[in-house]
């Protein structure tokens, strides 16, 4: 098939250079707009079927050379296209309408573009209005709620961390399952780079107010073509470019605060002493020790040993206060963000020219981002058949990190300090265990003095450049080579100062760290299209391939003994305590195919296919080919519909086809030894994974059908689809039994199903001077494993979560919580073993019985529902556009406070006010057992902390006012708009947690989602900005 | 030169020579610019060979003399894993047969389930030390299979090596995997499964039965024994006759064989390899006072560096007490005064414990780089007095002499006379948090707190993640009560 491929290519390389070219004349005219008349600059005038064009001018004028019998194409974003033939003319003036319809738009589709009313597959389309200027870092983010079947979840308040992306469903296990993200072309590096707390987001390097448009390619039709990397979906993000005529200038400058959504009530000092002198007592009257006895727990509890220790002694004087911890982990973040954007050029060379400054404070302390970007996008016209181009995208990206969730140094977890704990020292003034008063005090680390005396700080450097070339062969064939460099540069780099020696064991004279990640990406797109009509036929075709190499290298050097705090650098470390030095390559060779033809613009058929090959895939299963076909029926063609006043446009379409996973690491397929079993400093080596020459990607068949719709003058439109993707030959860390010294080996064992259905339904509600828009999409995805093999695959907070047969995958799986013994106050769990006749025991066991009661599946982390509304509304100069985004059905894992703060006081940790109400002999009937210090008594795990999770978020809102233009003309701008914009302003869900939109970091992987662990809830941010023009 | 590029060039070729001059100028251009894509597609495919950089193909691993000596290296590297004798392995044994001598005061549910004797079977000490366990032994089996290779002056060592550490791991997983010897039938109660040869595939036969009690300690006793004889003397900080032969008073101790574990222990005293230290606090702090060597009366020890190894002891058992820089330690194993109380008045063991805050700790482990002490001689003293006075013999020195060197180097006074119960006191006391109790309670058929030594309660969990490993084939049997 390779070979085939190849020689089709050449044998079409080789038919391109017979090509003459014929003469050309020249048209000119202006483009004015229906509704008021006004002048169109920057309206895209092409001509159809070359790659021949120009834009109108600031005064809405254009000059554009086209051959004899030529038909120029007018399009504008948000207007509707105009086909004109030229016969003969050399002025012809346009006047371009508005379109409610988006389906004249073009969409990119990987390789190419397409007018959306003739897509067969099924892509999603964010545009730049729906992300600019959103305070999140990274365009990840940005895009949730935005896209039907994206399901996005930002998992944390921290600063450019991790955002999980699942588009139609999770259709891996145990490989990747975020979407392939390409940026102009180029697949971009993404992943996690991080050697401190959770995962980094490398997309938080690119500034989303440089994006275009961003295509999310969702169905095998669309994703085909690239074949082995599809199967989790595409994300293409488009930057702007250019426009000729009159250089614009926009400036943009909006600052605001954000603050954290959400407090937890946990108890006071009043009520912790309450509370705990209850745990003890009850704990001592189980061991029959009399509470007064000097060794009972009672007075250990209410001893200078606890209360009085952690209190500094002010515990019973009247200098016993009461601190909320919680609140020392919060604080009000400030955001700036300035954007200067120019744009123009002339007909022959167009440019983009960009520039951001992005500062933003977490809100929870010591959390930082700040970014500085340029872009330079440029594209040149260098004669009538060859035109070139270059982005350039430089950016610096400086992260002030938070350590992982399951931290001490979590500021998040003070919430679990005493509230008899005062905030300082009373000895030294200082946070409470700052050497030199005794560390030992608070309860645990106090991380304030990680933020006072140590940091960690990422900066990276990323530049992404592509290239173009574009040669017009002949009437219709356009060869395009592209070459993308993608190179990230990262340094990662810790102090810790001797103040921190409770949490930093070794850094009794201070530790520093230094990482430096190296990722170099190569990519090269050398491809043919050729587009054409013949009558009523239509025709499309790109051909051609991609090659692909990145390369990763770390190196990192450890530093301990330091003469004092004031250094920082390890060249001052008596001992370099640590270095390594590490190095990883993968590459892709790729063949590409896609014919699209149409019929009388009525019936649609594509067809498309990749073969990919990789350095990833077993020796035994180098290549794999992935096609897919579709086909559409454009109804409201047929004359029995033409006339039809209601309904303006229907198409059928259908689509089935094949896609891959190939994100299942570098080298999974080798039998492999590591040489990092050292000891006491001698080399050593050790068996470090057990083979499989025959491993490859996992298989996605995709099946799709939709429905595109508009109604009365496409006043209402939208998209209903519904599809099933079956994954095969999931890779899966197969458990072996480890008496053979390895815990799995990589097979390609598994199947799983995702099928669901997406709708989509754009409506102008009023139109007129008071305008109101509204755009609603709703997914329902349904997952379900279907087949493992018998495999025991856990993960997340204790291995709650697991993927289980015939369930969604990572459902949470343990015992069953059977409320409380009101007679004793013993936690209660179903035993929920099978008896003889089949169905499960419904009888309970306590405490000592824990471990016969049997895990069954007690949550599904997986949403049911995702969508997004946005209103927009608009008059005069005012716009307000209200988006909600809402996430249904899914269940959050609240087990990370559940074991040490709503866990019965089994540890020292403070307790959430639930907890008020355990069990007593007078409060009977609770579900919150009996509190028994240092006993386990319903806080194992179970399902009492499982939590529905659903929430819908009013996610973002704002409120412009564009000033009038003839005002603004006075003092010589174009364009002046200020606006108020929030984020997150308010959210309704019944979950308990800090935030029910969680992922923690320390406990997510693939399948183990919806884990709340101490976890930084979502800023709420208020924002102001103004947007000048001129 | 490829296919593809050869008829490219022809097909070039033959173009240019069929059309008119002018015509060549755009002709070239376009010849170079598809060239060039060409060129790209024809010359990638061999790209797509890519070895790791950071690993080596199995094949490539074991070849010569120096891979099977690295990898042996890669064995103590497994055994100082803090799940074996890291740490676990000894706290483990403490914890579990703790009766009110220490509290767990930490926030890990796996010692504290260890701690309360009740665990779950997904406890993660049990899981990992099981786990950790047959990696290591995977990589001693490496080694056995590669003997061959090593050059022949090396060979008797490495086997040796290879072999204690196997039968070494093979005897810790039986004691607390299993039931305890004569606890019953030993060839009928399941120990765990015995892998002997290095795993290279998996198939159906990597699903395995456990082996019998029996048959276990046979196999760590036919290691030991081995090793003991290809062992030499001395062997800086690596395994030595001695280890082996201590290693085997040991077992033979389990079993009740004392006159097998007083004859080991004898070979140990009398070879004079190793010596008593005084003063008892001499013993430890490795790293802050003894530049990282080992006392002269380590017999084997897991040695921490800076930069390799962690002292799981003083993990737990330790904590930071400002006066000591370079003491660590989460402080979880706060010890109470039921335990202080059993130390006469003047005895500098019953001084080595350290209150810098309001619990008191063990300063056996405070030091945050110091080795971690598996066999000492002190032991050999107890072992070989206390098989003694159980046998009636005096093999080495009457068992009076041997309690009152201990005696002595603790400060204390002499004894005139011995009881069993004055020996295993002064075993316990010597030997507190080291890693003994458990294994003493169970072969003295004693009690831990409140359970009988034999109570299923006190053998760990077949690890859950081994059982549900074993789904398809069900070869693994759970131990009685989880």
């Amino acid at each position: 098939m390779r070979q085939i491929l190849r020689i089709s290519l050449l044998v079409a390389t080789c038919l391109s250079v017979f090509v003459l070219r014929a003469q050309d004349r020249v048209v000119t005219g202006k483009v004015t707009s229906s509704e008021d008349g006004s002048s169109m600059p920057g309206v895209s005038i092409s001509v159809k079927g070359t790659t021949r064009g120009a834009n109108s001018d600031g005064e809405g004028n254009y000059r554009v050379s086209v051959p004899e019998n030529a038909t120029l194409v007018f399009s504008f974003v948000g207007f509707s296209i105009i086909e004109e033939k030229v016969n003969g003319r050399t002025v012809i003036n346009i006047q371009m309408r508005p379109d409610a319809k988006t389906l004249s738009e073009i969409v990119v589709t990987g390789y190419g573009s397409q007018i959306k009313r003739e897509l067969t597959g099924n892509i999603a389309q964010v545009k730049s209005k729906d992300i600019e200027n959103m305070p999140t870092p990274s365009v990840d983010a940005a895009i949730q709620g935005k896209a039907a079947g994206v399901y996005v979840n930002s998992g944390s308040g921290k600063l450019g961390q991790a955002v999980t992306v699942r588009v139609r469903g999770n259709s891996s296990i145990s490989a990747n399952s975020q979407p392939l993200y390409v940026v102009d072309g180029t697949p971009v590096t993404t992943g996690d780079l991080s050697n401190y707390g959770g995962e980094t987001n490398t997309l938080a390097d690119i500034n989303p107010n440089d994006i275009e448009s961003i295509e999310v390619l969702k169905d095998a039709s669309a994703g085909a073509i690239y074949g082995a990397r599809a199967a989790n979906g595409v994300v293409l993000i488009t930057t702007k470019r250019g426009k000729a005529g009159k250089t614009s200038v926009s400036f943009n400058y909006q600052m605001g605060v954000a603050e954290a959504t959400k407090r937890l009530p946990f108890l006071n000092a009043e009520q912790y002493i309450k509370f705990y002198t209850q745990a003890a007592n009850t704990r001592d009257r189980l061991d029959g020790t009399d509470p007064s006895d000097p060794d009972s727990y009672t007075s250990y509890v209410l001893g200078p040993d606890f209360l009085g220790y952690y209190s500094y002694d002010t515990y019973g004087t009247s200098k016993q206060g009461d601190y909320n911890w919680q609140e020392k982990a919060f604080q009000k973040g400030p955001i700036q963000q300035l954007d200067l954007q120019l744009s123009g050029g002339n007909e022959k060379t167009k440019f983009f020219i960009s520039g951001q400054y992005l500062n933003q404070t977490g809100t929870i302390i010591g959390n930082n981002l700040e970014r500085m970007s340029g872009r330079l996008n440029l594209d040149h016209q260098a004669n009538n058949w060859l035109s070139v181009g270059l982005t350039m995208n430089l950016s610096r990206t400086l992260n002030r990190r938070l350590p992982g969730d399951n931290a001490f140094s979590n500021p998040l977890q003070m919430a679990a300090l005493t509230p008899l704990t005062p905030f300082e020292d009373p000895n030294t003034g200082l946070p409470a265990g700052t050497p030199p008063g005794d560390v030992n005090i608070p309860l645990y680390y106090n991380p304030i003095i990680s933020i006072n005396y140590g940091s960690f700080v990422s900066t990276g450097i990323r530049n992404l450049t592509n290239g173009y070339l574009q040669a017009n062969i002949f009437k219709g064939l356009r060869f395009r080579s592209e070459i993308g460099i993608d190179l990230l540069n990262q340094n990662e780099e810790s102090f810790f100062q001797s103040q921190t020696i409770r949490n930093q064991s070794r850094a009794s004279s201070g530790i520093g760290a230094n990482y430096g990640t190296f990722v170099t990406n190569y990519n090269t797109n050398n491809f043919f299209t050729y587009d054409n009509a013949f009558g009523k036929h239509g025709i499309s075709a790109t051909l051609g391939m991609s090659y692909q190499q990145s390369q990763t290298k770390v190196n990192f050097v450890e530093g301990i003994q330091f003469p004092s705090d004031s250094y920082k650098k390890i060249a001052s470390a008596a001992n370099k305590s640590d270095g390594t030095s590490t190095e990883t390559n993968f590459r892709f060779l790729s063949y590409f195919l896609r014919a699209n033809y149409k019929f009388a613009d009525k019936y649609l058929l594509s067809l498309s296919g990749r073969i990919d090959g990789s350095s990833r895939f077993g020796a035994n299963s180098r290549y794999g080919f992935f096609p897919a076909a579709a086909v559409g029926w454009v109804l409201s063609e047929e004359n029995f519909l033409k006339s039809n006043s209601i309904i303006s446009f229907l198409k059928l379409r259908a689509s089935y086809g094949l896609t891959g996973n190939a994100e299942i690491g570098n080298f999974p397929q080798l039998g492999l030894f590591q040489g990092d079993a050292g000891y006491a400093g001698a080399a050593g080596q050790r068996p470090s994974q057990i083979g499989n020459p025959n491993l490859k990607w996992e298989t996605t068949a995709q099946a799709d059908i939709g429905i595109d719709y508009g109604i009365l003058n496409n006043r209402i439109n939208g998209e209903i689809d519904y599809y099933v993707k079956n994954t095969s030959g999931l890779l899966l860390n197969v458990n072996i039994p480890s008496t053979t010294g390895f815990l799995s080996q990589v097979q390609n064992v598994g199947k799983l199903e995702n099928k669901g259905i997406e709708f989509v339904i754009n409506t102008q509600n009023l139109v007129g001077k008071f305008k109101w828009n509204t755009s609603l999409n709703l997914a329902a995805n349904r997952n379900k494993v279907t087949d493992i093999q018998g495999q025991v695959i856990e993960g997340g907070v204790r291995s709650m979560n697991r993927v289980v047969e015939g369930q969604p995958i990572g459902v949470f799986y343990t015992v069953e919580y059977a409320g409380v013994n009101p007679d004793n106050g013993d936690a209660l769990f179903y035993k929920n073993t099978k008896n003889t006749d089949g169905s499960l025991d419904r009888t309970t066991v306590t405490n000592a019985g824990y471990n016969t009661a049997q895990r069954v599946v007690v949550g599904n982390p997986n949403p049911k529902l995702i969508g997004g509304i946005t209103n927009s509304f608009s008059y005069k100069g005012f716009d307000l556009s209200v988006f909600f985004n809402g996430v249904f059905g899914n269940d959050v894992n609240f087990y990370g406070v559940g074991q040490y703060s709503s866990a019965n006081g089994i540890y020292e940790d403070n307790q959430t006010t639930d907890q008020l109400n355990a069990w007593t002999p007078e409060n009977r009937n609770t579900d919150v057992p009996e509190a028994r210090f240092y006993r386990g008594n319903g806080n194992q795990a179970s399902s009492r902390f499982i939590f529905d999770g659903s929430f819908l978020r009013l996610r973002t809102a704002t409120l412009s006012y564009t000033l009038p233009t003839a005002l603004v003309n006075r003092v010589k701008l174009e364009r002046v708009r200020v606006y108020l914009s929030g984020m997150n302003l308010a959210t309704f869900t019944k979950y308990k947690g800090w935030d029910p939109e969680v992922n923690s970091d320390d406990f997510t992987t693939n399948f183990a989602i919806g884990n709340d662990f101490y976890t930084p809830p979502q800023p709420r941010t208020i924002m102001a900005g103004i947007n000048i023009g001129f | 030169m490829t296919f593809e590029e050869l008829l490219v060039l022809k097909l070039i070729n033959a173009i240019s020579n069929q059309l008119k001059p002018k015509k060549m100028n755009k002709l070239l251009k376009y010849t170079y610019l598809t060239a060039i894509g060409m060129t790209l597609l024809s010359s990638c495919d061999q790209r797509l060979e890519v070895a790791p950089t950071q690993t080596i193909d199995e094949n490539l691993a074991l070849g010569t003399s120096r891979d099977v000596e690295v990898t042996l290296i890669g064995c103590y590297d497994g055994l100082q894993d803090v799940d074996l004798y890291g740490g676990a392995i000894q706290y483990t044994a403490d914890l579990y047969g703790d009766g009110g001598d220490m509290r767990f005061g930490g926030t890990f549910a796996n010692l504290l389930e260890i701690f309360n004797k009740q665990l779950t079977t997904a406890n993660s000490t049990a899981t990992a030390t099981w786990v950790d366990a047959y990696n290591t032994i995977n990589r001693c089996n490496n080694v056995l299979s590669a003997l061959d290779k090593v050059d022949q002056a090396k060979r008797n060592r490495i086997e040796g090596e290879a072999r204690f550490i196997r039968g070494s791991l093979y005897f810790e997983l039986v004691r607390l995997y299993a039931k305890a010897w004569g606890d019953g039938d030993n060839a009928a109660n399941p120990g765990v499964p015995l892998v002997l040869t290095p795993t290279r595939a998996i198939s159906e036969e990597n699903y395995r039965k456990r082996n019998s009690v029996a048959e276990v300690y046979t196999q760590a006793i036919d290691d030991l024994m081995k090793a003991e004889s290809l062992l030499p003397a001395t062997n800086t900080i690596y395994a030595t006759k001695n280890a082996a032969a201590a290693q085997l008073s040991r077992i033979y101790l389990m079993q009740s064989n004392f006159a097998g574990a007083r004859d080991a222990a004898n070979r140990v005293i009398t070879s004079g390899t190793q010596r008593l230290v005084t003063p008892f606090s001499a013993l430890f702090y490795t790293f802050l006072r003894n530049g990282g060597a080992n006392p002269a009366e380590y017999i084997f020890a897991m040695t921490v560096t800076t930069q390799d190894g962690v002292n799981g002891m003083n993990t737990y058992y330790g904590t930071t007490v400002s006066s000591i820089p370079g003491t660590a330690g989460r402080g979880d194993f706060r010890i109470q005064p039921q335990h202080l109380a059993l130390y006469e008045a003047g005895d500098t063991r019953g001084e080595f414990f350290i209150k810098p805050t309001s619990q008191t700790y063990t300063q056996k482990h405070i030091d945050r780089y110091g080795n971690v002490p598996v066999i000492r001689l002190a032991e050999m003293y107890l072992t070989r007095a206390e098989a003694n006075f159980r046998l009636g013999t005096t093999v080495g020195a009457a068992p009076l002499a041997d309690i009152n060197v201990i005696r002595t180097r603790a400060g204390l006074k002499a004894l005139t006379e011995v009881t069993l119960p004055v020996i295993m006191k002064e075993r316990k006391l010597e030997l507190a948090f080291e890693g003994h109790l458990l294994h003493d309670i169970k072969r003295t058929k004693g009690m831990a707190g409140t359970l009988n030594f034999n109570d299923a309660r006190l053998i760990f969990p077949i690890p859950q993640r081994e059982m549900d490993a074993d789904a398809k084939f069900k070869q693994l049997t759970q131990n009685a009560g989880y």
